[in-house]
């Protein structure tokens, strides 16, 4: 996939381009120098050729700065990968309009023969040329305490690295000319855009890290003895804590109540032998003294294939659990019968009162049942199709239905159902019951 | 709306690139231009540079100046009447004595100077003394080798006299004309010593041109940097003593203690002691550009300044004293005079070959001299080396300076293999210029030497070097660097070091213009392949 993107920086540019010049004008006055030609005179070649020397020293630092400080040093880094396809492209490839065999991307800007070629520049050519140069400056005479090679090696090995340069500016110059178009490659070193493959992993990458950081749900990494390596903002605002230098580098005890602790480190224990953990709802102790309820998952950190630690995510789960609390209690109170159904109608929770009106004595005589269990064999039609409307998506109050009870008795209530979703999948039905038994005997 | 504001900010982004590059340059140009611009207007710098121009004393107010003297001895005597000791002074310095001590290869220190040195022009003063004692400051020093040590014999005139007037005779030991007189040709005429002695003073340049001018036997013969024009001359010729810029006398440089008069003439000095040097004055970092005080270190201040003498009257270069002794079909004697007027033959002294305005030699030079001893052994299939400069690109006390390098063909004896000092002048029966006879010459010559003619002679290339460092160019004038730094430049000669601008690697340059080229072929070949691929 390609896209314009924005790929040399305003900096890059600035050193590219002054650069350029400066070794043009280095060129053009030190071959003068050479005596290869006159016509700015000696002297002026001397006296500018020295000034732009200093020039391209003060600018080399500033780049070297700027290459450490952005991490694009490591563009480049060697590689052989590709180097034959490369080479190949450039001799039979491009003549076919064969494809590039490598991809220009914002995190790979350099084909594998640029990377060897510019790192050379970076670490033989122009050190060497900085180098003699300054020897060529100082060395004046040989009463002179640097007098050590004599100036005509210095200057035969500066004179060489002239010409090298000068080979490889011809060269440069006439690659660029095989990007997209002959102008697109110096386009987009004047303006800093260039259309590019995007490197979908990193692009991946990036966007992981950026939703990792800006995630609700809180993230955390521990090494093999337990200390807490990062967790991100989320994290601490459910630990209600603010400072991040409290939490990194501590042992993760802090973050539970002496009795959950021990439950955490078997968890811990776990993981670090391989073992992924998927959401186990914990209680975790605040940086405030409260307490608040997540799900925790965990998975393993590899490094070489070894288990260098472990990381994994929480998701704030304190209010839906008190919700949760509050209507479990209100149902197991209430007189009214609950129950639950799966997708299959297989009977999955029902209530203490639903076991009265049907005068079972325990949870386990009913669920793993089918619903059948709960109706004469002439009412399960009916039950049947109510069932079919939830689980389509109906919700059913107020059908008055004839229960069967354990003992074969039977009774009525009144029913209501509604699908349970999990997300926008219906799993299952659910609903009350109210007996109308003795309204209707009294009736 | 929204699209015209985003080119617009498109264009300064890139109009501020444009800037952030453009202003180092911008600067950089600033600073070169005001480096380098304007050094006209930069003043001299000077140190210890002083003239005293009030006369001190006014000799025409000495009564014992006024009387009539029968000889220039007894002027001298008066002289010293109040001057006393100053004699001894006198006496001291090697005008006077015309030697100086010399180190010889082999250790031995031996009193070296005009009483027993070879040149190649008119080669020695050995049974030529009395034409060559014309320019002693004394009268009637006749014989070299005995004791010469009367003060009454000092000429203080020729020094001192500012009328003008005042001459030695040519040709008679050094002593002034007491009647008509004609010798060699050349005449001379009593003078009023009245007149001469009312003008004593300090010595002016045509006093120490008197003989420093007409060395070799004319004007400008031997120097070619010191000649007659220098006493009325202009900035042009000589920027110290032009009348229009600092006019300065000879002993203005030359500073002078106890009549020792500061400097160095290394046709016959050897050490480098007692010079006169420019950095006196000027400081060994006179220029603003660093860069050129970076080459006074090894480089010569004459060097730059000098870049060419003679400039206003021709000097001889060339002295072959072989084809000496042809006469006119009529028995006269043959003189040749090439279309400047210079004298190009004479029957007595042979071929000659005159310039002006000529670029010098450059050698290295530590201030040390070396010079052909008399009875030193030559090889007379190479060119003798009369006297010779020590100093090298690896010594660090050595400069690089201009010399004027003055070559002939002179007489040497072929089974001895070493020089001879011919007897040239004089009126008897041996003498070349009377009889134009080689072999009596040599052999009266020799004698006076002390060394034996072996009765065969033969003529040998010789060369003497002659620093120039009279006739300093105005700034404007002096050489500029590729003059030097280029791949024929004045320095060709002078190789034992590498040279900016003229020195390369032959192999390196071939190769990387191969280079180069190749890189180009390259290119056009790729390029071309890819448009007719396409």
């Amino acid at each position: 996939m390609k896209k314009k993107t924005y790929i040399y920086r305003g900096f890059e540019r600035f050193w590219h381009w002054n650069q350029a010049l400066l070794i043009f004008f280095l060129a053009f006055t030190g071959f003068e120098v050479h005596g290869a030609y006159h016509i700015i005179g000696f002297q002026h070649a001397v006296q500018l050729h020295n000034i732009a020397a200093w020039a391209l020293l003060v600018l080399i630092v500033f780049a070297i700065f700027w290459h450490f400080v952005t991490g694009e040093w490591k563009q480049y880094i060697p590689t052989t990968k590709f180097i034959k396809e490369q080479i190949s492209y450039y001799i039979t490839g491009i003549f076919k309009g064969a494809p590039h065999p490598t991809h220009k991307t914002i995190y790979n800007k350099f084909n594998p023969l640029q990377r060897l070629i510019y790192l050379g520049l970076k670490l033989l050519v122009l050190p060497v040329q900085v180098i003699t140069g300054f020897i060529y400056l100082f060395y004046v005479y040989p009463n002179n305490p640097g007098h050590v090679f004599g100036l005509s090696t210095i200057a035969v090995i500066h004179t060489f690295g002239a010409f090298t340069l000068l080979a490889f500016v011809i060269a440069h110059v006439y690659l660029t000319t095989t990007g997209d178009t002959p102008l697109s490659s110096i386009k987009a070193m004047i303006t800093g855009w260039e259309v590019i493959d995007i490197d979908e992993k990193e692009e991946r990458m990036q966007n992981l890290q950026k939703a990792v950081d800006e995630s609700v749900a809180g993230y955390y990494r521990l090494d093999l003895n337990g200390t807490i390596l990062d967790v991100n903002d989320a994290w601490l605002e459910m630990y209600k804590c603010k400072d991040r230098s409290k939490v990194v580098g501590k042992h993760y005890a802090v973050t539970r109540d002496k009795k959950n602790l021990t439950e955490l480190d078997d968890l811990v224990a776990k993981v670090l032998n391989g073992e992924i953990i998927t959401g186990i709802p914990v209680t975790r102790k605040c940086f405030d003294g409260s307490t608040g309820k997540h799900l925790l998952s965990a998975n393993p950190v590899f490094e070489d294939g070894e288990i260098v630690g472990l990381g994994g995510f929480i998701l704030d789960i304190s209010e839906a659990e008190k919700l949760n609390e509050h209507m479990t209690f209100a149902v197991r109170n209430s007189g009214a019968g609950y129950y639950r159904l799966d997708e299959n109608g297989v009977i999955v929770d029902v209530n203490e009162a639903w076991l009265k009106l049907y005068k079972f004595d325990s949870k386990d005589e009913v669920i793993g049942h089918h619903f059948e269990l709960t109706r004469k064999p002439s009412e399960v039609g009916k039950l049947e199709e109510s069932f079919k409307k939830v689980m389509a998506g109906e919700t059913i109050s107020g059908v008055i239905a004839e229960r069967r009870c354990k003992d074969g008795s039977t009774g009525k209530h009144i029913l209501s159902a509604n699908p349970i979703y999990i997300g926008n999948k219906i799993v299952g039905m659910e609903g009350f019951i109210l007996d109308i038994t003795k309204l209707n005997d009294t009736n | 709306m929204l699209t015209v504001k985003k080119s617009q900010q498109k264009f300064i982004k890139l109009l501020a690139l444009f800037i952030a590059i453009a202003i180092p340059w911008v600067l950089g140009g600033i600073y070169i231009y005001n480096t380098t611009t304007h050094t006209e207007h930069v003043p001299i710098k000077l140190v210890n540079y002083e003239v005293d121009t009030v006369a001190k004393v006014d000799h025409s107010k000495f009564k014992i100046l006024q009387q009539d003297f029968d000889s220039p001895q007894q002027i001298t005597e008066a002289c010293l009447s109040c001057h006393n000791k100053t004699d001894q002074e006198v006496m001291a310095t090697s005008h006077w004595k015309w030697a100086k001590p010399y180190i010889k290869d082999n250790g031995d220190t031996i009193m070296l100077g005009k009483k027993n040195i070879v040149n190649n022009f008119c080669i020695g003063t050995k049974s030529n003394e009395k034409l060559c004692s014309s320019c002693h400051i004394g009268y009637g020093w006749k014989d070299m080798n005995a004791k010469f040590d009367d003060s009454r014999n000092i000429d203080c005139i020729v020094c001192h006299d500012q009328s003008g007037i005042y001459k030695k005779a040519t040709g008679d030991y050094g002593l002034p004309a007491k009647e008509e007189l004609v010798i060699c040709g050349i005449a001379s005429h009593p003078f009023d010593y009245k007149k001469v002695l009312r003008s004593i003073g300090k010595p002016q340049r045509h006093n120490c041109g008197a003989c420093h001018y007409v060395g070799g036997g004319g004007n400008n013969v031997k120097h070619g940097d010191l000649e007659m024009a220098l006493n009325k001359t202009s900035r042009k010729v000589d920027v110290h003593m032009g009348m229009n810029s600092a006019n300065m006398g000879c002993i203005e440089c030359h500073k002078t203690k106890r009549h020792d008069i500061k400097g160095n003439l290394y046709s016959i000095a050897s050490a480098n002691k007692n010079r006169v040097s420019c950095e006196e004055c000027h400081t060994e970092a006179p220029h603003k550009n660093p860069i050129l005080n970076e080459h006074t270190d090894r480089i010569a201040c004459q060097t730059c300044h000098i870049p060419e003498f003679a400039k206003v009257n021709p000097t001889k270069m060339y002295w072959d004293w072989s084809t000496a002794g042809k006469f006119n079909p009529d028995g006269s004697m043959m003189m040749k005079k090439d279309s400047a007027g210079a004298m190009t033959y004479h029957t007595k002294k042979g071929s000659f070959i005159w310039k002006k305005n000529v670029k010098p030699e450059y050698i290295w030079s530590n201030g040390e001299a070396r010079h052909y001893i008399m009875g030193d052994k030559i090889d007379p299939t190479k060119t003798v080396h009369l006297n010779y400069f020590l100093g090298n690109y690896t010594d660090k006390n050595s400069k690089i300076i201009p010399v004027k390098r003055f070559t002939g063909k002179q007489i040497y004896d072929a089974k001895n293999n070493y020089m001879i000092i011919p007897h040239l002048f004089g009126k008897d029966t041996t003498s070349y210029w009377l009889n134009f006879d080689w072999n009596k010459a040599a052999k009266t010559g020799m004698a006076e030497v002390g060394l034996p003619y072996s009765g065969k002679f033969g003529f040998v290339s010789t060369q003497m070097d002659w620093p120039v460092n009279h006739m300093v160019a105005p700034r404007e004038e002096s050489l500029t660097c590729t003059e030097c730094h280029s791949r024929n430049g004045r320095l060709a000669k002078v190789t034992d070091f590498y040279l900016p601008g003229r020195d390369y690697n032959n192999l390196l340059d071939v190769t990387g213009v191969i280079m180069i080229l190749l890189s180009l072929l390259g290119v056009i070949i790729h390029a071309t392949l890819r448009i007719i691929k396409k």
